[in-house]
C-alpha cells in the first residue's frame, strides 16, 4: 500500500521482541480466561448441539426433513456449502497471496485467519457429507480398489469437489500448523505447567530456532504459500465447475470460475472483518491489528464487491446477448420472480451497501465496517441461494417447474453450523496464540540487522 | 580435541540481532564451521553468515509435485480408460479436459506434503531432546534473545580457547553446553 | 542529478532509433498496402490482428500503471515512465481504429442486413449489433481511454516538477475510478471487436481473457524495455536483478490466469456441448488450426511456466528478456488463433500480411513509444513509493559505482 500521509502503521510504535512475545503468548498462558469467553463458547456450543440434533434426525429420517424436492434437488445444503467454502478462502488468501506480495500487513490477521478457514471447511463439508443421504458410506466417493469393481466417474465435478475440498483442508491445515510450530516452542518455554509444558512440546516438535532450520522453513512456508495460492483459486473454481458445467440456464457460463473466486475472496475479507472487529476489542489487540488493517481489508472487499458485481452484469449481459430463449428467462425470472425479494435484497447487500466503502470516513470507522462486513455476508449468501434456487426451480419445461421453501431443519442444520464454527473459533483463541509471534518479531524495527555494523 | 567428551559445544548469548550475525561472522572467519546460530524469528543474513548451504527443499517439492501429476492422471487415465470404460453423455473414455482439475489438486497435495515433511526430514525434527535445551536461559531463544552455538565436533574447537574467543564478540553471557 | 534530465538528455542514441523505427513501420504499411489491394479481407483480419496486439500493449500498460498507483511496490516503480510512455501512444492507436472502422462491413457478417434478415438470432441481437451503435461504442470507449490517459499523465508530469503529494492522491482516485472505466469498456469492446467476428457465439469470460492478454502483452514489452535501458546509463546501476525478478512473477502470474481463464472456458463449453457454443471449438479443433491450439499451450503455457518457475531464469537481463519476448510472439499467436479461424473455417491459412502487418504495426508503436519516452525524466522521482523502492539502490550505486551488480 502506498505510504501516504496520515496511513496508520501495521503495529504500534514502542513494542519490543518482550512485550510482542508476552502479550500474544500471555492470552493463552497467563492471562484469565475473561467470563465473556465463557459465555460465548456456551453460546456457540448450545448452536453445536442443536446442528448434532439436527444431523442425528437426518440419518434417522433421511434428506425427506429437508425442504430439497424435484426440481430443486439442491438447495440449503449447498448454498451453505459455497457460503462456507468461500468464508475460508480469504484465510488462504492473507496467508499465502498477501505472502507473495509481501504485505507485512498481514502478518497480524494471518494465523487467525487461517484458523477461519479450517473451521469454515469443517463446516462446509458437513453439506455434501450429509446430502449424500449415507454419509457412513463417504469414503465410496474416493478411487480405491473395491469388490463392486466400480471407480468414480471422473468426468463429474462432484468427483473433482471431493479431490479439491479434501486438498484444501490439508494444505490448509498443513500451512496452518508449520506457521505454528515457532510459536509451539515459544508457549513451550513459557509455559508454567506441567501440562503445558508438555503438550506445547510435543507439538512444537523440539523446534530451537537454529538458523539453519530458519532457513529451510522459510523456504518450505514460501513454497507453500506459492501452492496455496494456485489451490485456493482452483478450489472455488471447481466448485463453481459443480454448476457450470451442466446445461442449466443461469449456471452454465463461462465465467463463472473467475467470478466465484472473487465472491468467495469477498464474503472470506468481510467475515474476517466481522471476526476481527470484536476480538481485536474484547482482546485489546488494537496496537497489532491497527486500522490499518481494517482499512485495507474493506479496500479488498470494495475491489472484489466489484468484480462480482461485474460479474452479475456480463451474466445479465450475455443472457440477453446469447439469444437463447432459456438464458434470457433467467435475469428476468430472477428480477420478478417469486424469488425476486432474495435477488434484490442481494443486489442491496452486495452491490449498493458496500459502494459506502468508496469514503474514506466509512473505511475508518470501526462500527459502520462491522455493520457492512455482516451485510456482505448476508449477500453472499443471498447470492448463492439466488445461483441455486432460482435456476433449479424453473429451467426448461414448465409443466415441471416448482417451489421450494426451507423446513426448520434446514435452518437448525445452517444456524448449527454457525455454532460449530464459534466454538472451534473460541477454543482457537484459547489454546493457540491468535497471532504469530515470530512473524510480528520480524516487523519490528529493531528485527533489522544493521549491515554496517557488521 | 583438549575437550572431555561430556561437553556438546559453547554457547554465547547475544541481545540483538546484529551482534548475532556479526558474531556469527567473525566465528566463521576465525574458521569455525561446526557451529550453528539461534533466534526467536528467521534472520536472513545468519544463515549466509554461518556458512550454510541453500537447502535442497525446491527440489523435493518439485519432484513431488512431479508424481502427484503423473499419478494423479495416470489413476483417472486408468480407470476410466482400462478398469471401468463407460460411456457418460457421449464423452471420450479419455476425457482429458475433465481429468485436468483431478490432476492437479493431486500435483498440489503430494507437492505440499513434500514441501513439509521434506522441511521436518531435513531438518530431523520431531527432535524431543538436543543438548542445548540443558542451557537454562536457551528458553529465551523462542523469546528475545539471541545465539550462538559453537559444537564440540569442529576441528578447531577447545574448551578454554573456544570461550575465549567467544568472550571477545560482546556477548551477554557464554555458557558450556553439556551433551 | 542525472535522474531529473529528460531520457532525450540522458540517452542521445533514442532519437536515432524513434527515427529509424517508424521509418521502417512506414515502409512495412506501404508494402502491406498492396495487400489491401490484392486481398482486402485478408488484410483487415491481418491488421485487426496486429492492431488488438498493440492496442492490447496500450491498454495493458494503462492498467498496469492505475494498478500500481493503488497497490504501490517496488515492481512499478521503475517502470512508471515507460508506462507512461506508453499510454501516451494511444492517441496514435485511436487514429490506426479508423481503418477497421471502414473495413468493418468486410470484417463483421452481422453488417450484411440480409443475413441478419433470414436469421432469428442475429435479428434478436440487431439491437446491440448495428453499424451505428458499434461505432458510437468505439468512439465511448476511446473517449474513456484518452480521457484516462491525458490526466494520469499531465499529473504525473507536474509531479515531477512538484513534490506536493496531492497529485499522487488525485492519481489514486482517478485510477480507482479508471480501473472500472478500463473494465467495463475493454470487456464491451473485445465482444464488439472480437468476439462478434462470430456473431452467433458468446462467452461470458472472454472480457476478463482479454483484460488478462493485455496486462502479459504489456508486461512482455516493458521487460524488453527495461532490460535494453538496464544497459546502459543512468539505468544501468540503478535497475538490479530483483526489479526483473519481480516483473518475472507478475508475468509468470499472468500467463497462470491465462491458461487458467482459457481453460475454464474450454472446459465448460466443451462439457456443456451446446451447438451454439461448441462450434466456436469444433471449426478449431477438428481442422488444421489444431495445430495453433496446441502451439498456444506449449508455448503461451507450458514452456514460459516452467522457465520462469526458475530464480535464476528470472534475475537474469540476458534470459528473461528472451522469455518476454517469446511471450509477446505467443500473445500474436493467441490472437491469430482467436481471429483467423473464423475467416478460414476449413483450415490454417497463413498470409505474409499476418507478419508484415504485426511487425510494421510494432515498429510504429515503438517509435511513438520511443518519442514519448524521451520528453520526461526517466525515474518519477517524487513518487510516494519512490524511496521506498529505490532510495537505497541509488545511494548505494553512487557510493560504489562498479558494484550496483
Amino acid at each position: 500500500m502506498a505510504n501516504s500521509q496520515g496511513t496508520p502503521p501495521v503495529i504500534a510504535p514502542g513494542h519490543t521482541f518482550g512485550t510482542v512475545t508476552d502479550k500474544i503468548s500471555a492470552i493463552v498462558l497467563a492471562r484469565k480466561t475473561p467470563i465473556g469467553w465463557y459465555a460465548g463458547f456456551a453460546a456457540a456450543f448450545a448452536l453445536t448441539l442443536l446442528l448434532l440434533v439436527s444431523l442425528t434426525y437426518l440419518v434417522l429420517k433421511g434428506i425427506g426433513i429437508w425442504g430439497n424436492n424435484e426440481p430443486i434437488g439442491w438447495a440449503f445444503d449447498i448454498t451453505n456449502f459455497v457460503w462456507w467454502i468461500g468464508i475460508g478462502h480469504a484465510g488462504t488468501l492473507i496467508s499465502a497471496i498477501l505472502l507473495l506480495l509481501r504485505q507485512t500487513w498481514r502478518t497480524s490477521i494471518n494465523r487467525f485467519a487461517e484458523a477461519m478457514t479450517l473451521f469454515a471447511v469443517s463446516c462446509a463439508g458437513i453439506f455434501p457429507l450429509f446430502h449424500t443421504g449415507r454419509p457412513w458410506l463417504a469414503y465410496w466417493l474416493l478411487p480405491y480398489p473395491n469388490t463392486m469393481n466400480v471407480w468414480p466417474q471422473f468426468r463429474s465435478p462432484l468427483v473433482w469437489d471431493v479431490f479439491a475440498v479434501s486438498t484444501y483442508a490439508t494444505v490448509s491445515l498443513l500451512f496452518w500448523f508449520v506457521g505454528l510450530i515457532p510459536d509451539l516452542a515459544t508457549l513451550r518455554d513459557r509455559s508454567q505447567s506441567k501440562a503445558g509444558r508438555i503438550i506445547y512440546g510435543m507439538l512444537a516438535m523440539g523446534w530451537r530456532g537454529s538458523s539453519r532450520h530458519w532457513h529451510r522453513y522459510e523456504t518450505a512456508y514460501l513454497l507453500l504459500a506459492g501452492l496455496a495460492t494456485p489451490l485456493v483459486v482452483s478450489v472455488h473454481t471447481v466448485v463453481s465447475f459443480d454448476f457450470a458445467v451442466s446445461i442449466m440456464p443461469g449456471w452454465h457460463t463461462t465465467i463463472f470460475p473467475p467470478y466465484f473466486v472473487a465472491g468467495a475472496i469477498y464474503s472470506g475479507f468481510a467475515m474476517v472483518l466481522t471476526l476481527a472487529i470484536p476480538i481485536r476489542a474484547v482482546y485489546q489487540l488494537e496496537d497489532f491489528i491497527t486500522m490499518r488493517h481494517l482499512q485495507n481489508m474493506a479496500k479488498v472487499m470494495l475491489v472484489t464487491g466489484l468484480i462480482v458485481a461485474y460479474g452479475y452484469m456480463t451474466e445479465a449481459f450475455i443472457a440477453w446477448y446469447s439469444a437463447d430463449k432459456y438464458e434470457g428467462f433467467v435475469p428476468l425470472n430472477r428480477l420478478t420472480g417469486p424469488y425476486a425479494l432474495a435477488y434484490w435484497s442481494l443486489i442491496l447487500c452486495n452491490v449498493a451497501i458496500p459502494q459506502l466503502l468508496w469514503l474514506k470516513r466509512v473505511r475508518t470507522s470501526v462500527p459502520v465496517l462491522f455493520v457492512i462486513s455482516l451485510i456482505v455476508n448476508v449477500g453472499m449468501w443471498l447470492e448463492r441461494f439466488v445461483i441455486i434456487v432460482t435456476s433449479l426451480h424453473r429451467d426448461f419445461l414448465p409443466s415441471s417447474w416448482g417451489m421450494y421453501s426451507a423446513t426448520f431443519w434446514d435452518w437448525s442444520t445452517y444456524i448449527g453450523t454457525i455454532g460449530l464454527f464459534l466454538a472451534l473459533l473460541f477454543l482457537f483463541l484459547r489454546f493457540l496464540p491468535m497471532i504469530s509471534i515470530f512473524e510480528m518479531r520480524t516487523i519490528l524495527p529493531e528485527a533489522r540487522v544493521d549491515e554496517e555494523a557488521i | 580435541m583438549a575437550t572431555s567428551p561430556a561437553v556438546y559445544g559453547v554457547l554465547a548469548e547475544f541481545e540483538d540481532p546484529t551482534s548475532l550475525v556479526s558474531a556469527a561472522h567473525q566465528a566463521h572467519e576465525a574458521g569455525y564451521r561446526r557451529m550453528d546460530a539461534y533466534s526467536p524469528f528467521p534472520i536472513e543474513e545468519l544463515h549466509e553468515a554461518i556458512g550454510a548451504h541453500h537447502t535442497r527443499l525446491p527440489l523435493i517439492v518439485l519432484i513431488g509435485g512431479l508424481c502427484g501429476c503423473i499419478g494423479g492422471f495416470a489413476l483417472q487415465y486408468w480407470a476410466s480408460t482400462i478398469a471401468y470404460p463407460i460411456n457418460v453423455a457421449g464423452k471420450p473414455l479419455n476425457s482429458w479436459p475433465a481429468f485436468i482439475p483431478v490432476t492437479f489438486e493431486c500435483t498440489i497435495l503430494v507437492a505440499a506434503l513434500s514441501a513439509v515433511l521434506g522441511m521436518l526430514a531435513l531438518n530431523g525434527l520431531p527432535m524431543p531432546y538436543h543438548p542445548v535445551f540443558n542451557v537454562p536461559r536457551f528458553a529465551l531463544a523462542s523469546r528475545n534473545r539471541f545465539f550462538l552455538c559453537i559444537e564440540a565436533k569442529d576441528p578447531q574447537f577447545d574448551l578454554e580457547s573456544t570461550r575465549r574467543f567467544l568472550e571477545t564478540l560482546n556477548p551477554r553471557e557464554v555458557t558450556t553446553v553439556a551433551d | 542529478m542525472v535522474l531529473t534530465n529528460t531520457a532525450d538528455v540522458a540517452i542521445p542514441e533514442l532519437a536515432g532509433y524513434q527515427r529509424r523505427l517508424l521509418i521502417a513501420g512506414a515502409a512495412g504499411m506501404i508494402v502491406s498496402l498492396a495487400g489491401l489491394f490484392m486481398e482486402p479481407t485478408q488484410f483487415l483480419q491481418s491488421y485487426l490482428m496486429a492492431y488488438m496486439l498493440w492496442l492490447g500493449v496500450t491498454l495493458g500498460c494503462l492498467a498496469l500503471g492505475m494498478v500500481h498507483q493503488l497497490s504501490g511496490g517496488g515492481w512499478g516503480v521503475v517502470i512508471r515512465r515507460p508506462i507512461g510512455a506508453a499510454t501516451r501512444v494511444l492517441p496514435v492507436m485511436t487514429m490506426l481504429f479508423l481503418p477497421i472502422a471502414f473495413g468493418m462491413f468486410r470484417l463483421y457478417s452481422w453488417t450484411n442486413l440480409d443475413l441478419v434478415a433470414h436469421d432469428e438470432a442475429l435479428q434478436h441481437k440487431h439491437l446491440y449489433l448495428n453499424t451505428p451503435f458499434f461505432l458510437v461504442r468505439a468512439a465511448i470507449y476511446f473517449l474513456v481511454w484518452n480521457t484516462l490517459t491525458y490526466f494520469l499523465n499531465a499529473w504525473s508530469l507536474e509531479q515531477d516538477t512538484n513534490p506536493d503529494p496531492q497529485f499522487a492522491r488525485r492519481m489514486q482516485k482517478l485510477s480507482a475510478v479508471g480501473l472500472l472505466g478500463y473494465g467495463l469498456t475493454i470487456t464491451f469492446a473485445s465482444f464488439d471487436w472480437l468476439m462478434s467476428l462470430e456473431p452467433h457465439w458468446f462467452s461470458t469470460i472472454y472480457g476478463v481473457l482479454i483484460m488478462g492478454g493485455q496486462g502479459l502483452s504489456a508486461l512482455a514489452v516493458l521487460i524488453v524495455v527495461l532490460v535494453w535501458l538496464s544497459r546502459r546509463p543512468p539505468l544501468d546501476r540503478i535497475i538490479v536483478a530483483a526489479h526483473f525478478h519481480d516483473l518475472g512473477n507478475l508475468m509468470l502470474a499472468f500467463i497462470m490466469l491465462w491458461a487458467y481463464f482459457s481453460f475454464s472456458q474450454y472446459l465448460i463449453i466443451w462439457s456443456g456441448n451446446l451447438p451454439a457454443e461448441i462450434a466456436w471449438y469444433l471449426h478449431r479443433l477438428q481442422t488444421g488450426w489444431r495445430a495453433v491450439g496446441i502451439t498456444l499451450i506449449l508455448f503461451h503455457f507450458v514452456v514460459p511456466f516452467l522457465l520462469l518457475l526458475s530464480r535464476t531464469m528470472k534475475r537474469e537481463a540476458r534470459t528473461i528478456v528472451i522469455v518476454a519476448g517469446g511471450i509477446l510472439v505467443a500473445r500474436l499467436v493467441d490472437l491469430f488463433w482467436l481471429i483467423a479461424p473464423e475467416f478460414h473455417q476449413t483450415g490454417v491459412s497463413v498470409s505474409w500480411l499476418d507478419v508484415v502487418l504485426p511487425v510494421s504495426l510494432g515498429a510504429i508503436w515503438l517509435g511513438c513509444f520511443i518519442w514519448q519516452l524521451r520528453g520526461r525524466a526517466i525515474l518519477p522521482v517524487h513518487d510516494p513509493g519512490f524511496d521506498e523502492a529505490l532510495g537505497r539502490i541509488i545511494e548505494k550505486a553512487k557510493e560504489r559505482p562498479a558494484a550496483a551488480h
